[in-house]
């Protein structure tokens, strides 16, 4: 098939060509080293376009232009942020913990770009394609919360700790849904992989295949993912009307800049997990024998389809967030613990019997996929 | 039972009322935009006449103002922002006379309250609409509003008594809605009356009382005397 | 008024009952705990809100004024004066145990006029710091800035409070601990995103749940009934604006009509239906900016800029109206400083439907939400007995089933010509104040619809003497501000300056029963329930 826009090309070249010049040894030294890069590249890329992008989202969902003076339409505006993170003091405080004051941002940047590297953004751009990758997603993002609780303790004020504590509760609890969201795509994949799971929806995504169970598996996934973030309306952790600013009050500059970052590039994570699960991740959309209509579209390059899968899943966060107001941690509790979690069970359950009984669409209509 | 219906109504909605807050908030997407695009608006940008930013004194073409050094604003500012510094001069005629010197106006400490443009009995002073006020020093606020060799106007009703001034007012009418400058002398020429009908339409009859009892010259005599008017006054009537 | 009268002679028997602006009846000190609580629990007509409570220095005398207002009618009012010769210790007893309002009113006659109140739980000064020499409002007092010496040093703050205790003995002083020595104190403000101002409050808590709050205020206090004796009364107007700035025109109003009614001066016709439309222009302009910040401390940002959005048009008409946005400077003494402009009505008319589209739209977004009716409904319940004893009015106390419309029960400018819903409902939670506002915004669009077109031509201001100098008396005048009732107590001796001034906060009686609210609510509901109660900072610091 030809795929002229590929980046996957680009790599396979640049792979043949080293290993035609050096041992094998070096070419996977460099290649690491040059992976290394192009993820933390995209990891601050994709955070400051998030950033412009929420900004301006918001400010049209409140009837403002939002950022407008940095470049035509503010477009430089997140990069003129960066530069002002980058230069900002650092203050000392008083009767912090400071080890674990200066531990706590790499704890949660470690954590959001150890899920990052194991996203497959493109047909071939995966830096790692695990056999166990959902699991190995659903372990490495939790790490995140160890961030925060450590920030909330270490900074020696009455708020951050309050933000921590909440946060602590709320993370465990999400945690948990949204583990149980994945297991129930898990079973009806049939896969941990995501490569595998991926080309498995190539006529048929994951959310439509298991009907009912799947589309209440997306539903509760993305509420439960939302929640991680720690972002509105779950965004209790650093509630700013309570709370000022919860477990990061005291962190100024680029650690500041290291939660900050984190934030955005969790709401990224958690939308491409979702793309790549229940949306065929960067599989173009196909159609089971429409050979014209699926060579038109496997013409669009994969990173674009996961991209804009993504970004329509980030802009689906957005609007809630900005939609509702905050729950109350008692509210945040019950919502999981009554709601979410007794409905993932049933909902694993059910998918269960749907896979066993062969209710899967591509089992009852296998003309079709 | 009702606990599980319960459960599941409340559920729903519950589901129900976020989805019609997000359908509000879909349809704001798409509203006008309400931000003021200030400064790139500042040629369409409409200030109110009415909106005070700036206290002015006028001066015509010859560099006249109307200002007689009276001082009745200085005494009704609550603030102190006014300070009406003045030199007796000698008249032709051999009279002393107040004159205006400086007219120092702070911006800093004034709260805008319109209590100086209300009480000026010769309407010497106006609030202009020109907000940008924007300083770097808290010295800059501080403004001489008479012009350099400015002088002023020359009134031809000439020694009136003090007590028949009931229709005096006419100065007053012209303030609020225009610059009373050009109006004024001709006013003051053509005797009082033809101008009385105004002293109804007009909005400003707080202002015309004020002047009743406060005549030019009767200030300029009575110095800051404004209680012993008050009196006069009271007795006149 | 008789039967009252008689019970008032049979309770305390040298009483001195005159009758002035209002019925007036002075006591001895130690007769006047018994006196307010056999009038408060009189079956016939129980005087049991505490409207005022106010300390004056009356030349050789210090004293108190209190008024008591009838609950079920406002208009029923009963001045209580007591007295004491010492200046050097001043005594009273405390009716803090009778009105809970008078808690923070004692505390804060205590800070500015010295005197301090026996069986007062807590006595220690309000808005002034402990150390503070002299008392301000005195009419002896040294205001020399080398006595109080501006420190910028952080001061600790002692959470011990003396007070002066009566026991068979006879008087003790002794002192309280506020909090104990393990509980988890945070300070909510004084720069806090939701206190709404400069407030301060102890906080502590248990886990998430707030167990006790102390209220600390004063931290903008600028001394405007202090400022207002040395002026005159056209001067004090502007002072007026700066107390409640949400609800600047409806404050003024009060002060003018305080002053026109005691000095006999007659409205024009004009300037009443003027001030009317303003008043509840104003009102809208305040209870959206409340409803706006409500939503904000829940955390629905969104929502707060929509409020905001509709506030505008009211700031813009405003704006050409009178060149004011919050300070909005247009009454004066006697009427208006500014007629309407020519497109006045044209622009408020637009406004009307334009603001009813939007309350459907509020409604639709937050009114119903299943997050923001579990942050209000139930939280932060006030009984009704709780709103009279607090003294808190307004769109809060009515939201407890408290009918508390000054403009219903003693009607002036044109509120007894209109035809309006006094909006009460029962619940006494956050969400029933929360939509108390929503409905008081379409009442007064509807107040302002039916004066609109009728304006009638004429004078907007009358004949004022250039000096107005107000007769002797005391005065006392209430108005419906956004926040509860306003109240101008002027005392005049004659002359161009009031000799004793005070406002009545209705925002100090919001905070002052936030303590009770809150007890065992979580921390995110206490800055809920505070925008519920939407208190104005400057309004207390007067």
């Amino acid at each position: 098939m030809q795929e002229p826009l590929e980046i996957s090309n680009l790599t396979t070249w640049l792979d043949t060509t080293l290993r035609g010049i050096m041992p094998s040894m070096w070419v996977i030294l460099i290649e690491c080293v040059l992976v290394g890069v192009a993820l933390l590249a995209a990891y601050a890329v994709i955070a400051l376009i998030l950033i412009y992008a929420e900004r301006k989202i918001t400010a049209f969902f409140q009837a403002r232009y939002g950022p407008n003076r940095v470049g035509k339409y503010g477009i430089l505006q997140s990069v003129a942020d960066m530069i002002k993170i980058l230069l900002k003091e650092i203050v000392k405080i008083n009767r912090v913990d400071r080890f674990l004051f200066f531990a706590a941002p790499f704890f949660m940047i470690v954590a959001s770009m150890l899920t990052f590297g194991a996203i497959p953004f493109g047909k071939g751009l995966h830096a790692v394609d695990f056999n166990i990758g959902v699991l190995y997603v659903t372990a490495v993002s939790s790490l995140g919360i160890i961030g925060v609780l450590l920030a909330g303790w270490s900074s020696n004020n009455k708020y951050s700790m309050i933000g921590a504590m909440r946060s602590g509760a709320q993370f465990v609890s999400y945690e948990l849904s949204a583990g149980f969201a994945l297991m129930t795509i898990v079973v009806l994949a049939g896969t941990m992989q995501f490569s595998t799971m991926i080309e498995g929806q190539r006529y048929c995504w994951n959310l439509f295949n298991g009907h009912i169970s799947s589309m209440i598996a997306f539903v509760l996934y993305l509420i439960s993912g939302h929640a991680e973030t720690n972002r509105g309306p779950f965004d209790i952790p650093e509630a700013e009307s309570e709370l000022t600013a919860g477990y990061h009050t005291e962190y100024s500059g680029l650690q500041f800049g290291f939660y900050y970052l984190a934030e955005y590039l969790n709401m990224f994570i958690i939308a491409s997990i979702a793309t790549t699960v229940f949306l065929g991740g960067y599989m173009p959309i196909q159609v089971h024998g429409w050979e014209g209509f699926n060579q038109v579209m496997t013409f669009i390059p994969t990173y674009v389809w996961f991209f804009g899968k993504t970004a329509v899943l980030i802009f689906l966060s957005l609007w809630v967030r900005w939609s509702f107001p905050r729950l109350r941690i008692d509210q945040l509790l019950n919502l999981e613990w009554k709601y979410l979690l007794p409905i993932n069970l049933v909902n694993i359950v059910v998918m269960v019997i749907i896979v066993l009984s062969g209710l899967t669409l591509t089992d009852l209509f296998p003309s079709l996929f | 039972m009702s606990s599980i219906s319960k459960y599941f109504s409340g559920l729903f909605t519950g589901i129900k009322s976020l989805l019609v807050g997000m359908s509000v908030t879909w349809k704001e997407l798409w509203t006008k935009k309400v931000t003021q695009q200030y400064p790139e608006n500042r040629d369409t940008l409409v200030i109110s006449d009415r909106f005070r930013a700036e206290l002015t004194m006028p001066h015509d073409e010859n560099n006249e103002h109307a200002c007689t050094a009276c001082g009745i604003c200085e005494m009704n500012c609550p603030n102190g922002t006014i300070t009406v510094n003045f030199k007796m001069v000698e008249t032709e005629d051999g009279k002393k006379k107040k004159v205006l010197d400086t007219y120092k106006w702070d911006l800093g400490m004034c709260t805008f309250c319109n209590l100086c443009v209300l009480t000026c009995p010769s309407d010497a002073i106006k609030f202009e609409n020109t907000f940008e006020n924007a300083v770097f020093t808290r010295d800059k606020l501080k403004q001489q509003l008479n012009h350099e060799g400015s002088k002023m106007r020359e009134k031809k009703k000439v020694e009136r008594p003090a007590a028949p001034v009931a229709k005096a007012p006419v100065v007053s009418e012209v303030k609020v809605e225009t610059p009373a400058a050009e109006v004024k002398p001709a006013v003051v020429d053509t005797e009082v009356k033809a101008v009385v009908p105004e002293v109804e339409v007009k909005p400003t009859v707080v202002d015309a009382e004020v002047k009743v009892e406060l005549p030019i010259e009767e200030a300029v005599k009575a110095d800051k005397e404004i209680e012993a008017e008050s009196k006069d006054e009271t007795t006149e009537k | 008024m008789e039967k009252i009268k008689e019970l008032i002679l049979s309770t305390v028997s040298d009483a001195v009952i005159e009758q002035k602006q209002k019925l007036t009846v002075t006591v001895e000190p130690n007769k006047l705990h018994s006196l307010a609580q056999a009038l408060r629990d009189n079956a016939t007509l129980p005087f049991d809100f505490l409207v005022y409570l106010i300390g004056m220095d009356r030349g050789e005398e210090l004293g108190v004024n209190y008024l008591l207002a009838s609950s079920t009618d406002l208009s029923k009012e009963i001045v209580l004066k007591t007295n004491t010769a010492d200046r050097e210790n001043p005594l009273l007893y405390s009716i803090a145990d009778l009105f809970e309002t008078a808690q923070f009113n004692e505390r804060e006659v205590y800070a500015l006029m010295g005197i301090r109140f026996i069986n007062n739980p807590d006595m220690r000064k309000f808005f002034l710091n402990g150390d503070w020499v002299g008392y301000p409002l005195r009419k002896d007092y040294d205001a020399n800035p080398e006595l109080n010496p501006l420190s910028v040093e952080s001061k600790e703050i002692i959470d011990i409070a003396p007070r002066i205790m009566e026991t068979p003995e006879g008087l003790i002083e002794e002192t309280v601990r506020i909090f104990n020595d393990d509980d988890y104190i945070i300070n909510i403000g004084p720069q806090h995103p939701s206190t709404h101002g400069v407030m301060h409050f102890r906080t502590s808590l248990d886990g998430e749940i707030v167990k006790k709050i102390d209220v600390h205020s004063g931290y903008i206090h600028r001394g405007i009934e202090k400022m207002s004796e040395s002026m005159m009364y056209p001067q004090i107007l502007h002072l007026t604006d700066r107390l409640d700035y949400l609800s600047a025109n409806i404050n003024r109003h009060g002060l003018c009509m305080c002053v026109e009614k005691a000095s006999q001066i007659e409205v024009p016709e004009r300037a009443q239906y003027i001030r009317t439309i303003m008043d509840e222009l104003n009102r809208i302009d305040s209870h959206l900016l409340a409803w706006a910040c409500q939503t904000n401390d829940l955390g629905a940002i969104t929502a707060f800029i929509y409020g905001m959005r509709e506030r505008e048009i009211i700031l813009d008409i405003f704006e050409k109206t009178c060149g004011g946005r919050l300070i909005i400077n247009q009454n004066v003494i006697g009427g208006v400083m500014f007629d309407i402009y020519a497109d006045f009505q044209k622009d408020v008319k637009a406004f009307i439907p334009y603001m009813r589209e939007k309350l459907v739209e509020y409604d639709r977004f937050f009114s119903h939400n299943v997050i923001a009716l579990g942050r209000m409904v139930t939280i932060g319940v006030m009984t009704k007995e709780a709103a009279i004893n607090y003294g808190v009015t307004g769109p809060a106390g009515r939201g407890s089933g408290w009918s508390c419309d000054i403009r219903k029960h003693i009607p002036y400018a044109l509120y007894d010509k209109v035809d309006f819903k006094e909006v009460i409902r029962t619940e006494g939670d956050s969400y029933a104040r929360y939509l108390n506002r929503l409905d008081e915004i379409e009442q007064s669009l509807h107040i302002i619809e039916q004066l609109i077109d009728n304006i009638p031509a004429g004078d907007i201001v009358a004949k004022v003497k250039p000096i107005i100098r107000v007769p002797e008396g005391e005065y006392y005048q209430r108005v419906e501000a956004c926040r509860g009732e306003f109240g101008v107590f002027i005392e005049s001796r004659g002359d161009k300056f009031p000799y004793r001034l005070k406002f009545r906060s209705p925002s100090m009686a919001l905070v002052s029963a936030m303590p009770l609210i809150c007890q065992n609510e979580k921390i995110s509901d206490f800055i809920g329930i505070g925008g519920s109660m939407d208190y104005v900072i400057p309004d207390i610091d007067r």
